[in-house]
């Protein structure tokens, strides 16, 4: 958005203070910007979000600490309701109150792991590997049980033998491009839901 | 802060619609400023002149209580209503014309309180032998941010009088009857640029009008200025604990500070941010504009 209200720009610096009211008054700013040489500013922000967790898709509030300008990796030190999102009005249920524990998490999974049939063990495997063997799947699925046409001769085209959950928390374009990329397949059992 | 709400008050708080304008309170505005600039002046590098302006601020809510009630035509609110136009406009000081004869008692006030340094003696004698016409040209300055014309040495006491009269029209007002703006970041009471914004207990964030001393509701995490939401981050100093930020945006490169109620309960929007000038000073070297003044401290013109 442009600018459109009046422009009153300005720095308060030690040079514009000594001829604001404050030094035209009687009071030497010295003092105060001595006191600031002293300081440090630090940065915080403040992010707007969708709780990942339900459905209801309440509005949240993130809040990290850290200079971008020193490369260092911004530190999520804070989530709270949104008290401006109209669904939860800054409100959280116990599983999103805990939501910051869930980002910091030991145990959170940050790369596809693979668990072979038969083995007690979990292996990381690479994102190609992964995808690779999910297509592989879901093709050997659809080619032996997709169904044409029913019983009655009509046209079906469906693939009911594979479902897909998708995230709660999705965006309209999100939602679209899950439509775009699995009904083409005769894919039906999909859902946005998290109910799980 | 996190507390586990009882149902009843989830549903009641659900059940209303976040205020939109807060008007201000006739009988407490400057008294409260005034306690809270006394406080911040203890240990401050500029407490003479907190204590000072805390003087003219209570000066200011003297003359507000001995001014009679002011009300606001039905017409001139429905007129506002309908074209979406402040019914206070700054810019048309002439109709409040008792703004001159509330600078000369706020003088009068000032000028019988002990401890008075000479300084601000001339000073008050030098308003008081101002012709009216320089008066009124000031003012127009003043209130639609002429900074290069504005004299920073009479600006906070030019400023306080006319503060009092919008503020004593502004109480006088009914929240419901004043509609919001087509602009946005100005004072849906008055058309004034806000001074700082305050995130209530409620976690609500509200404007604060440098005139009227109205409070309208903006959301949080969202730039003041150009109402940008890419960018914006929050600087304060380490060293100081307290409830005070600057909300700098990149997208506009100016910032307005914020206050958190949730870290000092007192934060006040004039004297929190005339006593964090030091904020100001290093959030100047990292490259942000202050997006208006403080109307208690105007900054040579030149700045």
């Amino acid at each position: 958005m442009t600018d459109m209200t009046r422009r009153q720009f300005f720095k308060l610096t030690g040079a514009t203070l000594v001829g604001s009211s404050l030094g035209l008054l009687g009071f030497a700013p010295g003092p105060a910007l001595a006191e600031v040489r002293q300081f440090k500013l630090l940065r915080a922000t403040e992010i707007r979000n969708t709780c990942p967790y339900c459905s209801v898709a309440c509005g949240i509030l993130m809040y990290s600490l850290g200079d971008r300008a020193k490369n260092a990796e911004a530190n999520i030190i804070h989530i709270e309701g949104d008290p401006d999102h109209p669904v939860n009005r800054g409100t959280l249920c116990p599983k999103g109150a805990g939501l910051l524990d869930m980002v910091h998490s030991k145990s959170r999974l940050t790369h596809p792991e693979y668990r072979a049939p038969g083995s007690d063990k979990w292996q990381r495997i690479s994102w190609d590997d992964a995808l690779d063997r999910i297509s592989r799947l879901l093709k050997a699925d659809r080619d032996a049980n997709f169904v044409a046409k029913n019983a009655e001769g009509q046209t079906v085209n469906r693939w009911i033998t594979t479902g897909m959950l998708a995230a709660s928390g999705a965006t309209n374009e999100v939602g679209y491009l899950t439509h775009k990329v699995m009904r083409p397949m005769g894919l039906l059992v999909f859902d946005n839901q998290a109910r799980v | 802060m996190q507390r586990v709400l009882p149902s009843d008050e989830i549903a009641r708080s659900v059940a209303q619609p976040i205020p939109r304008l807060r008007l201000p309170d006739r009988a407490a505005v400057f008294t409260r400023r005034a306690a809270r600039l006394d406080q911040l002046a203890t240990d401050h590098p500029l407490s003479g002149y907190l204590r000072l302006m805390a003087a003219l601020v209570r000066a200011q809510q003297a003359v507000l209580d001995a001014l009679p009630p002011s009300s606001v035509a039905d017409d001139e609110l429905a007129r506002a209503a309908a074209h979406r136009m402040p019914v206070l406009p700054v810019n048309d000081h002439r109709r409040h014309r008792e703004w001159q004869a509330v600078l000369a008692q706020l003088c009068e006030r000032l000028a019988i309180s002990a401890d008075l340094p000479p300084a601000w003696a001339d000073l008050l004698l030098r308003l008081r032998q101002m012709p009216a016409a320089a008066l009124d040209e000031q003012a127009d300055s003043l209130l639609v941010g002429r900074m290069e014309r504005v004299d920073p040495a009479t600006a906070p006491f030019l400023m306080a009088a006319l503060q009092v009269c919008w503020t004593s029209l502004a109480a006088a007002l009914d929240a419901a009857r004043i509609a919001p703006l087509d602009v946005p970041g100005v004072c849906p009471v008055c058309g004034s640029l806000p001074v700082a914004s305050i995130v209530r207990g409620d976690g609500h964030r509200y404007l604060h009008c440098a005139l009227c001393a109205a409070e309208w509701h903006l959301v949080r995490a969202k730039c003041s200025h150009c109402d940008a939401v890419e960018g914006v981050a929050y600087r304060f100093i380490e060293q100081l604990a307290g409830g005070v930020r600057a909300e700098t945006c990149d997208h506009c490169g100016v910032y307005r500070k914020i206050l958190l109620q949730e870290k000092d309960q007192q934060v006040e929007a004039v004297a929190d941010d005339l006593a964090s000038v030091a904020l100001d000073v290093l959030v100047g070297e990292a490259g942000y504009h202050r997006a208006s003044a403080n109307p208690l401290l105007w900054p040579s013109a030149e700045g």
